[in-house]
């Protein structure tokens, strides 16, 4: 029985891997916990202005060096900016990495998150082991790797009305890299109000946005965004998807307009905005308009004259964090728990599954019916009739007159409660009782069935 | 009679996921003011009134203001829908 005894031996020999890792993890955290303690104490104090450059120096940075257009005196102008990054998430890791790389005086690094898995496709400075940490931390540690002359100065903080002014004025310029609408209409603000310039990005899906806001008397993202979008139209990575190659395109043409403000050449995209379909694989341009002089922030009479709440301006959270719907009442809904039991008693309903198709072919329950929400919104025949199919036979297991119910899931709880009410509209279904299960998929992940796939 | 030409409407971000595509060519007259030319598409796609004020309306990617200002258009110009994104 050699085989036995090598798949003994094997065994313990990854357990002992196992144990050796989670030392070392358990070991960081605490490097990093400290390493988070000494640097509450560094004071961040204007950088001192630079006569010359050093031999190691000129090596380093030699290849553009050469450029005509940087030359010694766009390096030197480099190694004395400072420059305050908004997110160390898709957009913030490429922009940081470059920026560090070309040798930028101070990096700021805001982010209240930490590193998950699900980051990992496309936040390149966060590796697999830094899981749980702050991201501002991890980001700090990747970048003194790459270069030890740039000094990153962690804020494993939220950018709020609170903290922003006195941040976005201790350093040059800044890039927005972060998630969500009320931040952008924040740094924006805090942008005019300190006279920053402010490089923005964004991408979602296949799709990215790049613009320098509020330089040289261009337009802000007021003048060009004067209100925010309704909350329900705005769609969050999270929801929608995002390529991470499409954030390490945009946050590379953020740090190139960074590098060009930081060196004196100036950006490209003041007053103008490039749109990046990577789908189509097209760049077009659009030219913005011109600063708003009616503007709320940078017009002739503001009104806009401090930091305000923007989470009750944009009527939603400075999070792309999912936020929990409430539009049923708890006894239009199930939990995880509940459901289990009775689906183990086997007592007859349907499951009616309600995620996009691309969801569903990550992972479903095998007993659900699927109906995207869609369908279920545009009041689609052929989805119609397979309800309508799944319900007769679902009845056929009742006795008569007793209602069949029909429960709904989505991934987090709040499609299915849209679905509900959807449900509960069609007069045709009245004999029936509809409820959502609460949390979804994600809670039966968590809560009943722990290999069930997360995403 | 009004002389029409032949447009390419581009969707971008939430007007893409509002109307279900990317572009599609329209017919319009020739001379038309930002606003009806908006009005002549939101009517093709209701549900951009939605997002109405919340958008860069681009012809031959230039920003127009939805207002009354007469446009010139030919067959071929390229009219652009831009909501913000805001992901990161």
């Amino acid at each position: 029985m050699a085989a036995r005894e090598e798949v003994l031996t094997l065994q313990a020999e990854v357990a002992q891997r196992e144990e050796e890792l989670s030392s070392l993890k358990r070991r960081l955290a605490a490097a990093l916990l400290a390493e988070q303690e000494s640097e509450r104490l560094v004071p961040v104090s204007p950088l001192p202005p630079k006569a010359a450059l050093s031999r190691d120096e000129i090596l380093r940075y030699s290849r553009q060096l050469v450029l005509p257009e940087l030359g010694v005196q766009g390096q030197l102008r480099l190694a004395t900016a400072s420059v305050l990054v908004v997110g160390c998430g898709g957009l913030g890791c490429p922009l940081a990495q470059y920026l560090a790389a070309a040798g930028v005086g101070r990096l700021g690094l805001v982010d209240y998150d930490v590193v998950e898995v699900s980051n990992l496709a496309r936040q390149v400075l966060h590796g697999e082991a830094l899981a749980g940490q702050a991201k501002v931390f991890s980001a700090a540690a990747t970048l003194r790797r790459l270069n030890s002359a740039v000094e990153c100065v962690p804020y494993a903080q939220a950018l709020t009305p609170a903290t922003a002014l006195d941040l976005v004025g201790r350093y040059d310029v800044v890039a927005d890299c972060s998630d969500n609408v009320p931040t952008r209409y924040l740094v924006n603000d805090a942008c005019v109000l300190t006279g920053r310039p402010l490089v923005s990005a964004s991408a979602l899906r296949f799709e990215g946005q790049l613009t320098v806001y509020h330089y040289g008397g261009g337009p802000c993202y007021r003048c060009v965004f004067p209100q925010p979008p309704p909350a329900e139209t705005v769609t969050s990575c999270a929801d929608g998807g995002v390529l991470g190659v499409v954030t390490g395109v945009l946050g590379c043409l953020q740090a190139l307009e960074v590098l060009k403000i930081a060196a004196g050449l100036g950006p490209s995209y003041s007053g103008s905005l490039l749109l990046f379909d990577a789908l189509g694989g097209h760049f077009r341009c659009i030219r913005l308009r011109r600063r708003r002089p009616d503007c709320a922030a940078c017009g002739e009479r503001p009104t806009v004259t401090d930091l305000q709440d923007y989470e009750s301006f944009c009527g939603s959270s400075a999070t792309d964090k999912c936020r929990s719907l409430q539009l049923l009442s708890p006894e239009e809904r199930i939990s995880v728990v509940d459901y289990k039991r009775l689906l183990d008693s086997g007592s007859p309903h349907v499951l009616l599954d309600v995620r996009p198709p691309v969801e569903v072919d990550l992972c479903r329950l095998p007993h659900s019916l699927h109906i995207p929400l869609k369908h279920l919104e545009r009041r689609n025949a052929e989805s119609l009739k397979l309800l309508g199919e799944a319900i007769r036979e679902g009845k056929q297991g009742t006795q008569e007159g007793v209602s069949l119910p029909i429960y709904v899931i989505c991934k987090l709880g709040n499609d299915s409660q849209k679905a509900v009410k959807i449900l509960q509209s069609w007069t045709d279904l009245d004999s029936l009782t509809v409820r959502d299960v609460v949390g979804g998929l994600m809670a039966w992940a968590a809560k009943i069935d722990g290999t069930f796939p997360q995403y | 009679m009004v002389s029409r030409c032949q447009v390419e409407v581009l969707y971008f971000a939430e007007s893409a996921e509002i109307t279900g595509i990317r572009s599609e060519t329209i017919s319009v007259p020739q001379e038309i003011k930002a606003l009806q030319l908006w009005n002549e598409i939101e009517t093709r796609h209701p549900g951009l009134a939605d997002i109405r004020n919340q958008v860069i309306f681009a012809v031959r990617q230039e920003y127009a203001e939805l207002g009354h200002q007469l446009l010139l258009l030919q067959s071929g110009d390229e009219i652009a829908i831009i909501p913000p994104i805001s992901g990161g």
